[in-house]
């Protein structure tokens, strides 16, 4: 449950960034949640909402999670496939099973609404 | 509340075709920051400073109860008087990991996280200073950073190492790198540790080598068991050539 440590770091980052703006409620987060970053979108939530609801500010927040494509090389033939999380079984064009991820492996606070 | 199973999890959808009703002082900002970055500023700070310092850093993942500890052991009873060698013990709880490699004359340091499942940069920052001040303590050619037995939690989080073993022990089956690709996608390196047990469980080495490969080609994989020492010398001479490496840089 490393999600409970990342949520809580996050509520760091919003507090600082709602008191550089002068609000005291955040109303949306919107989150990056990359498919490969090690971070289980369930648990992040459910961290979400345990810290929300203990602090003022965070108490109507709503969570918007977004969640990017990765994109798979295959180390034989270059052939790329787009995927939105689950790792291709093995190329489609060459049968290689080794194929290099790139993308979708970083946690990304992209938007804070406030007021 | 979650409508299934009534668990305090979000069960409201997030299509926004209804209206907000916040007023006209809400305000928007665009952060596009990543949650590891703090922890990822923290890891380069810490790589740094082992630069300068000479020294190899390895983070050891795996699940507890692969010999991690007990690698460390005969690491160290091989390597005495050749490499300078200081460990970090991460556990949830107790000092019993650190007392043993104690035991074995080398300057160690235990973090107790209380619980959490991860070691972080900020931590071993702190983990590395606290070495420092152990009695007796020389400067290290090689720093173990013994994680907790975990094979989830510590791939998310670099502590500033060079490199990042993976152990999966023989009773533990070969799908591991397939069920933990995350952990295989980010190590260096991959042991398969315990491979006197090999006659007793079903655990096709190639089987689990070539599932580790598909998720990284670009690990090392070694076997080796610390009871016979077969296989060790090649793990040694791992270390030995990363240590050179370093002094030569």
């Amino acid at each position: 449950m490393h999600e409970m440590s990342l949520v809580q770091g996050l509520f760091e980052q919003l507090k600082g960034l709602a008191a550089e703006n002068n609000s005291t409620k955040v109303l949306s987060v919107t989150m990056e949640i990359g498919p490969i970053c090690g971070v289980v979108v369930d648990s992040f939530q459910f961290g979400f909402e345990i810290l929300s609801s203990q602090e003022e500010m965070f108490k109507n927040t709503e969570l918007i999670i977004e969640i990017p494509e990765v994109t798979y090389t295959c180390t034989s033939c270059g052939h790329q496939e787009v995927s939105a999380g689950e790792r291709p079984d093995a190329c489609a064009k060459c049968d290689e099973f080794f194929l290099t991820p790139s993308g979708g492996d970083d946690l990304i606070l992209k938007r804070v609404e406030m007021e | 509340m979650c409508d299934s199973c009534g668990c305090p999890s979000p069960s409201h959808t997030h299509d926004h075709d209804h209206s907000h009703d916040h007023d006209h002082s809400s305000k928007t900002v665009d952060v596009h920051a990543s949650l590891f970055a703090a922890n990822d500023a923290m890891a380069k700070a810490n790589r740094d400073h082992f630069d300068e310092l000479g020294a190899v850093a390895l983070n050891l993942i795996s699940s507890p109860g692969s010999g991690k500890t007990t690698l460390l052991e005969h690491t160290i009873e091989a390597l005495k008087g050749e490499i300078k060698i200081g460990v970090i013990e991460g556990d949830p709880e107790t000092d019993r990991d650190a007392e043993r490699i104690r035991a074995k004359g080398v300057p160690v340091v235990q973090l107790t996280t209380g619980g959490a499942c991860h070691l972080d940069a900020a931590m071993t920052h702190k983990g590395f200073h606290l070495l420092e001040k152990e009695p007796g303590y020389e400067p290290v050619d090689l720093l173990f950073i013994e994680n907790v037995g975990n094979l989830v939690c510590p791939a998310s989080f670099d502590l500033g190492e060079h490199e990042r073993v993976v152990l999966v022990s023989v009773p533990e089956g070969p799908d591991k790198p397939a069920k933990y690709p995350r952990t295989f996608g980010t190590a260096h390196t991959f042991l398969i540790t315990k491979t006197d047990l090999l006659p007793y469980f079903d655990f096709p080495v190639e089987e689990a080598r070539g599932e580790a490969l598909k998720t990284n080609p670009n690990l090392k994989v070694m076997e080796l068991s610390s009871t016979t020492g077969d296989g060790f010398d090649a793990w040694l001479d791992y270390l030995r050539a990363m240590v050179k490496a370093k002094k030569a840089a």
